[in-house]
């Protein structure tokens, strides 16, 4: 072969590859299901990229979805699913080039949106005409505080007030066990201890402003009482080890914990395991996960993602997202987050009347809540607990 | 149960996929096919025991199928590089990864997150040995396991007596070794590496039995977490010799068992627990290799 063949035929050989490496690209950057048909009329093309745990998960990701492509339908827009098999980045920017001008981000992936990886511009710069909405954080600041990018808004939750909810709730669930679980449960007897654990997966704000709500509303319920509980914390058990987090739990049932709140993704699945096997009581995140182990989960603290996926899409249709903040909370007034409606756990409870009773006086704290009576530690905007507030929660671990 | 107590089941607790893994692992690092495919033969075997027990509502039909999908899984294993002459690294790798695709879309089909059986409780697995339960400290070891914890166990010494006493063993040996020597002998060197890996798969099925059905009735994707290349480790460690090489599976899961433990007392300090079998592992792998070429004079062939 001639050297100049030679020469044409590698570089067609690498044209080639580059192509095909970009058909890879834009081809499989997403699974592509659930796309609303767009009736016409309207503008808005929305997309909804869903974290790691996809579509089904039964909370988190579905109820953006679900509310999603209901308001889609209401407007007459276009919504389409995306499940990224590419990686998060790969699958914004795909849609941001199809033309997508409202993209849901619910993974926690900022970097290439906001700060640009690898020496390329971020992609919210080379795509402002394009909104981008991120969850569970505010990335789109920078040292000062002053917003980067204009097209982007970071949607927070409130977590830590439904989190209070949960800790109150489990206090009241604590004191009155001889009443709701006279049989099939182990529960360390109030005589003998009064504990209270809590598992989350990474010792972060996102992690720590569960813990701090939940121990607020185990030390607000226990001043009611004039008890004393105490407090184990694990904040490194992982996302990944349902054995870690089962052992871990098993050694807070051990010490006398009746309750755990898992807050460490599948990890918690070994949680409710756990509590199950030993016939004690478990606390589920994110999505309702109440019928996990039927009767040995008390209640989810939730993240209802569908309330800011609405409100946002509504906003941008009546052209009003520009005046929207760029960092929006979601509080337990909105909607947004909350504790489950414990139907899976009232099926199981002896006594429905003082179940009852337990139920009116989470929602008149709930009621507090968000009349702002009472104020929760917000960790995540980095606001600090301060133990000494809580007097009447012994913190063991941390 | 007292705190000593505790740690002391959970590290049998810990121990035993690992152990299992590594009594798996033993036969195809003596055969000379290093196999890293243990990490997904136990997802695997965690993943069917959990999937066909929910569907059919056996648990003994769960344990079968396990072994048999492993089973399959080493056959494959073995044909792409035994019979083909495929490269272990690529082929094991590859296992490791299609096992969690697989689990992930029967799961994202099944629209859950992880699989349970609401009808089957984890006390139902536990063996408690009517004498011994009693017992303080021995108690806690021997006492309130489930099947395959005994069994992997017991398993250690079976494991040695096949390596060391058996003509099977001595055969795997030889072909790891000196293939052209065995070969010479007249022994059929591919039957010996299939057998050594299919072995391996069947152990490392129980490891996922036990890790998935019979300690928490829950399958999470994943949930091997790692387990089976720390057992590659230990393997190296002990130098494929069963009873050394178990012994780092039993460090790991003490570690874990202490790093678990020490937690109610030291906070986030004993997760240094966890540090400690990889500073061994690093410590022991590096004297005996040093011993193992202090006095090689012969050059190319070790």
């Amino acid at each position: 072969m001639k050297k100049g063949t030679k020469k044409f035929l590698g570089g067609l050989l690498a044209a080639v590859m580059a192509v095909g490496m970009l058909a890879g690209c834009g081809g499989d950057s997403g699974k592509e299901d659930g796309k609303e048909a767009a009736a016409g009329g309207s503008d808005v093309k929305m997309a909804i990229v869903c974290s790691n745990s996809g579509q089904n998960d039964n909370g988190y990701n579905q109820s953006a979805c679900t509310e999603g492509k209901e308001i889609a339908k209401e407007l007459g827009a276009e919504c389409k699913i995306v499940e990224p098999v590419n990686g998060v980045p790969a699958a914004l920017e795909t849609l941001a080039e199809d033309g997508y001008n409202l993209i849901f981000s619910l993974e926690y992936d900022f970097d290439a949106l906001i700060k640009g990886v690898g020496g390329a511009k971020p992609i919210a710069e080379q795509y402002p005409d394009t909104w981008f909405v991120v969850f569970n954080d505010n990335p789109n600041r920078d040292d000062k505080g002053e917003t980067i990018h204009d097209n982007v808004i970071s949607v927070l939750f409130d977590v830590h007030e439904a989190s209070y909810l949960a800790g109150y709730l489990s206090v009241y669930m604590n004191e009155n066990m001889d009443k709701l679980f006279p049989e099939g449960y182990s529960l360390t007897p109030l005589d003998q201890s009064r504990g209270i654990g809590f598992i989350g997966g990474t010792n972060s704000n996102g992690i720590l402003f569960y813990s701090y709500g939940f121990i607020q509303g185990i030390n607000k319920a226990a001043e009611e009482l004039n008890v004393n509980y105490d407090y184990y914390a694990k904040y490194d058990a992982g996302f990944t080890d349902p054995a870690l987090g089962s052992t871990v739990a098993g050694t807070f049932y051990e010490s006398g914990a009746n309750v755990v709140f898992a807050d460490a993704g599948v990890v918690g699945d070994g949680i409710t395991s756990k509590a199950k096997e030993v016939g004690k009581i478990a606390i589920q995140t994110d999505a309702n996960l109440d019928d996990q182990q039927p009767g040995h989960v008390l209640t989810s603290v939730l993240k209802i993602t569908g309330v800011p996926v609405k409100t946002i899409t509504q906003a941008f249709a009546d052209g009003k997202i520009n005046e929207m903040e760029k960092e929006q909370s979601y509080n337990l007034a909105s909607g947004a987050t909350g504790i489950t409606d414990l139907a899976e756990m009232s099926k199981h409870v002896a006594d429905s009347a003082a179940w009852d009773e337990i139920k009116a006086k989470t929602d008149e704290i709930s009621k507090q809540i968000q009349d702002g009576s009472i104020d929760v530690v917000n960790k995540q905007i980095g606001e600090e607990f301060d133990p000494a507030t809580c007097p009447h929660v012994t913190i063991k671990t941390e | 149960m007292n705190f000593l107590g505790n740690i002391l089941y959970d590290s049998v607790y810990h121990a035993t996929p690992i152990l299992l893994c590594v009594l798996g692992g033993i036969f195809a690092y003596k055969a000379n096919v290093l196999n890293i495919a243990l990490e997904g033969m136990m997802l695997a075997g965690a993943f069917v025991s959990m999937l066909v027990s929910y569907l059919t509502g056996n648990i003994a039909l769960g344990y079968l199928a396990a072994i048999a999908v492993c089973l399959l899984i080493g056959l494959i294993f073995s044909f792409m590089t035994v019979t083909y002459k495929g490269n272990v690294i690529v082929v094991g790798l590859a296992i490791n990864m299609v096992v969690p695709a697989i689990a992930g879309f029967v799961l994202q089909y099944m629209e859950s997150a992880n699989i349970r059986l609401t009808w089957k409780d984890v006390s139902d697995f536990k063996i408690h040995i009517p004498v011994i339960d009693k017992i303080p400290i021995l108690g806690d070891i021997l006492s309130g396991h489930t099947p395959i914890t005994y069994l992997s166990f017991i398993g250690i010494f079976f494991i040695w007596l096949l390596m060391y006493r058996t003509k099977f063993g001595i055969y795997v040996r030889v072909v790891g070794e000196n293939e052209d020597a065995a070969r010479n002998l007249g022994l059929n060197t591919n039957k010996y590496r299939y057998l050594a890996i299919l072995l391996g798969a069947f152990c490392c099925s129980l490891a996922g039995i036990n890790l998935a059905l019979e300690r928490m009735v829950l399958f999470t994707n994943n949930m091997t977490a790692g387990r089976g290349f720390i057992a590659i480790a230990a393997i190296y460690c002990g130098q494929g010799d069963p009873v050394s090489s178990a012994l780092y599976a039993i460090v790991f899961g003490a570690a874990r068992a202490l790093a678990v433990n020490m937690g109610l007392y030291a906070g986030p300090a004993a997760a240094l627990f966890d540090v400690i079998p990889y500073v061994v592992m690093g410590i022991v792998l590096t004297i005996v290799s040093m011993l193992k070429y202090r006095n090689q004079k012969v050059r190319g062939f070790h």
